[in-house]
Parts: C-alpha cells; structure tokens; sequence
C-alpha cells in the first residue's frame, strides 16, 4: 500500500515530460526558423527544462517521505 | 529494497561531527563543517586571484579574474537589471557557493545542499531580500499596494506567494541534489563500473551548476519583479 502511494506521486514526473516535450519541440521549430539564433534558445531551453522538472522532483520528494516516514 | 531504504535514511540524516562545549554544547552538523571547507576553498581562490593587480601589463591571471567577474555580472546583470545592480555581489556569492557545495559530492564529500537545513536558510536569505528590496524600492506603503496588484482579487494569492516562493526554491534545490545522489547510489547498484562515471558527469557536474544557476536566477527574477 505505502509502495503503491509513492508510485502514484510520482505520476506528477508526466506533467514535466509533457512540458519539457513541448518546450523541446518548440526550441527545435524556432532554431529551424532562426538557426542564428541558436545559443540564446538553447540557453533558455535549458533554463526552462530545469523549471519545468521542478514539478517531477516534488514527485519524487514526496515518494521519498512517503517511503521513508511510513514505510 | 530495504537495504536501499536504509541507506538513503542514513543519508539524509545529518550526523553531528562534534560539540560546541559552550551554553551546554551546540551540535555542528556535518553540513556545515563541509560549508566551511567550500567557504575557505573560495576565499583562498579569491585572495589568490585578486591580490596585487594593476592597472597596466596585466598577469594571466589578473586577465582571467576579470574575464570571470565580468562573464558572471552580465549572467547575473541581464536577470536583474539595471535598478537591481546592487544585489549581483550577494546574487554571485550564492551562486558559487551552491555551485561548489553541490559539485562536491565528486570528492566523496556530502554535499551541503543534501541537508535540508541549509537549503531552507538560504530560500529564507532569498525571500528577506526581495521583499527588503521592494521596500527599499517602494517604501513602505508602495509594498504594500504592490500586494494588490494588478487587481485586487488576488491579494490572498499574492500573500500567500510570500511562502510558496521560499518553499519551491528550497524545495527544488533540495530535491534535485538528492534526486541525482538517489539515482547515482541505484545505477552504482546495477552497474558498479564505467558507467556511474560518465553518468556522474551529468548528474552530479551539469545538473549541480544548473541548479546553482536556477536558485540564483529565481532570486534575481523576484528581486527584478520586486523592485520595478
């Protein structure tokens, strides 16, 4: 049961590959319409993949205190 | 699965190294004797890269000082802007500091990032400062009128951003950290060999730096929101 909670919070890790999937797709539309432009939409690319992993790292924060406190 | 349960508590417990015997002895943490280690490898890098400069016939190294603050100003310049310019010193001194404490696990160091102690002071750090740069900024009244904007429905949620900013910020750095140490202890397990060594150089380098850099840019982000 307590395996079984810490399985479902980290089902919040889908939002973020979503979202990073669409941020990457983007970037890659972009880079072929401004290929000059190539260094400053990596750079934000990165900053927001960072930001958008923030929702699957509060899964998988929130697993591990399950696992750990009731487990 | 237990073994691995047991390990991770026996991580994330923060051991006191020893006793203050002072006011009936003050416990230091593991984290912060490795603070201190990141603390003196810093200044000592500081003093040796700054001391006797000049103005002409530069050395390499006084070249390579300035190289590296300039770069790091801009970094950090861009995100703030030009009202915010005083708070780049602080902004750079914890990006360093986050970048080091967290690459320094490769050592065989328990990063201080991994205590959550040390995370949550400086997600505290981070949010005194902004809201003392919009004070500073708007005084006293002004502050408090930015609650409600832009309109005034969303007052709660903007008092409410007061909390769920430090929280998110510690809470990402902390994860993160611990994240990586997580899945490197359980490729280790899988594959003792070659493996953890390239995968160390993106968990624990490339991740590290960019979750010193994302803290940092956050800050700077509020403190840029707070201030115009």
């Amino acid at each position: 049961m307590i395996a079984l909670g810490a399985g479902l919070a980290v089902l919040g890790a889908l939002g973020a590959g979503i979202g990073i999937g669409i941020a990457t797709g983007k970037a890659t539309e972009a880079v072929a319409r401004q290929p000059e432009a190539q260094g400053k939409i990596s750079s934000t690319l990165i900053l927001g993949c960072a930001l958008a992993e923030a929702t699957a790292i509060y899964g998988f924060v929130i697993a591990l205190l399950i696992i750990l406190m009731l487990g | 699965m237990n073994s691995l349960s047991q390990a991770i508590k026996a991580e994330l417990n923060v051991d006191d190294v020893f006793n203050i015997p002072v006011f009936g002895g003050i416990a230091i943490p593991e984290s912060l004797v490795v603070t201190w280690g990141v603390m003196a490898v810093l200044v000592i890098l500081a003093l040796w890269l700054t001391h006797d400069m000049k103005v002409d016939h530069i050395s390499k190294r006084q070249a390579f000082a300035e190289f590296l603050v300039t770069k790091l100003e801009t970094l950090i310049g861009n995100v703030v802007g030009e009202k915010g310019k005083r708070y780049v010193p602080y902004l750079l001194t914890v990006l360093l500091y986050l970048a080091l404490s967290n690459i320094v696990g490769i050592f065989g160091f328990k990063s201080p990032t991994k205590d959550l102690g040390v995370t949550a002071s400086l997600a505290l750090m981070s949010i005194v400062l902004v809201e003392a740069a919009g004070i500073r900024a708007r005084s006293v009244k002004g502050w408090l009128k930015s609650f409600t904007k832009p309109v005034a429905i969303v007052t709660p949620i903007n008092i409410l951003e007061v909390f769920t900013r430090p929280l998110s910020l510690c809470m990402r750095l902390f994860g993160n950290v611990l994240g990586s140490f997580v899945i490197m202890e359980l490729i280790k397990m899988v594959v003792p060999y070659v493996l953890p060594a390239v995968l160390s150089l993106y968990f624990d380098l490339f991740d590290g730096i960019l979750q010193a850099y994302v803290f940092v840019f956050l800050t700077g982000l509020y403190i840029q929101d707070a201030i115009e």
